[in-house]
């Protein structure tokens, strides 16, 4: 019974750890609801560190591409972000057009994205951190890099 | 030890661990987080950064509002990562041969030294126009009349940001240049547009949202 508990505390403490290390980054959470017939519903919450790891995975010739196809931004992003990591908390945009809503803002470390109109609603949430790392995947994947 | 007592160390060992292992990182995240709350809910943020703020207000039924808040440091900083067009590495290329016939670097410095006041007056059934000179500032006053959106321009500039805006070469208006100067003027409205359409504003302060 002892072995059992010994084992359950190992266990139960791996996995804690593994929890821990897993969510230390945040979460990345997108939801997207679209109010008609048939509309989608579709909520994700993902660990963020999981993110730079999944890249890894990825074939080298899909990240190229995504690479080509964003090189003339990656700069600018790069910087961008880098930036807002430094500065506290901001509203940077807003557009309120009737029913029509966009928010783009800082939190906590976090890019936040609403958009809500009548018929749809998207909230996305992600650290910069973890922007920054896919940014960097990218850069290092660009052609010539 | 008894095999309870053995059990119910076992039992309690488990979720101490678990916490133990937790614990540090939620502490950490709500001290982070007070510490960004308490950042946030002021309206002035700690190190003094100037923010530049436009808003655009629509004056049409639906009144559609854009607000922009940008930290100066922010722009001067990712600006030179803009390479497009006739932007790069923060400087805009003018076509020269507009101002050819034209010294912008001696006609500002004649106005810089000149002492305050109003340099040019136009007034047409058109259009005023209105430029001056004051308290280290130029502005630009325009008043369109003629127009179906009958707009009025007024823009505010102080002489030190004009300056550094033209510290390039000939052809070239230094823009991070001109953030730099711009970061250590004081709470100012920089740009005034209002017509039938729209209400533009474009101002600087210390606040990291509009007001």
């Amino acid at each position: 019974m002892v072995l059992l508990a010994k084992a359950a505390l190992v266990m139960g403490g791996t996995l804690a750890l593994a929890g821990a290390y897993t969510f230390r980054e945040g979460v990345i959470r997108v939801d997207v609801d679209e109010y008609r017939a048939g509309g989608a519903h579709v909520h994700v919450w993902a660990p963020a560190a999981a993110v730079p790891m999944t890249i890894h995975f990825v074939p080298k010739h899909h990240l190229r591409d995504a690479a080509e196809h964003a090189r003339e931004f990656l700069p600018l992003s790069h910087a961008l972000i880098r930036e807002l990591k430094k500065f506290p908390d901001a509203d940077l945009v807003e557009v309120v057009d009737g029913p029509q809503h966009l928010q783009i803002r800082t939190h906590a470390g976090k890019l936040q994205i609403d958009v809500e109109q009548p018929d749809e609603n998207v909230h996305v949430l992600v650290p910069l951190s973890t922007v920054d790392d896919v940014i960097e995947q990218l850069e290092a994947n660009s052609p010539g890099a | 030890m008894s095999t309870n007592s053995q059990r119910l160390l076992a039992r309690v060992a488990l979720p101490a661990a678990a916490a133990l292992i937790l614990i540090p990182g939620s502490v950490r995240a709500q001290a982070t987080t007070a510490a960004k709350s308490s950042q946030s809910t002021t309206s002035s943020s700690p190190r003094e950064e100037r923010w530049l703020h436009v808003r655009v207000i629509a004056s049409d039924a639906k009144g559609e509002t854009v607000r922009v808040n940008v930290p100066l440091e922010l722009a001067e900083r990712v600006l030179p990562a803009v390479n497009h067009d006739r932007l790069h590495q923060g400087k805009v290329k003018i076509n020269s041969a507009q101002i050819d016939d034209v010294d912008l670097r001696a006609l500002v410095d004649a106005i810089r030294t000149s002492k305050d006041g109003e340099y040019v007056t136009v007034q047409g059934s058109d259009n005023d126009v209105r430029v001056a000179k004051q308290s280290n500032h130029l502005i630009i006053h325009v008043v369109d009349k003629a127009g179906s959106k009958k707009s009025q321009v007024e823009v505010k500039v102080p002489m030190k940001v004009i300056d550094a805006l033209l510290s390039a070469g000939k052809d070239e208006l230094d823009l991070v240049a001109a953030l730099h100067a711009l970061g250590s003027q004081g709470d100012m409205e920089l740009v005034s547009v209002k017509d039938s359409e729209n209400t533009v504003k474009v101002w600087l302060d210390s606040k990291n949202v509009s007001d």
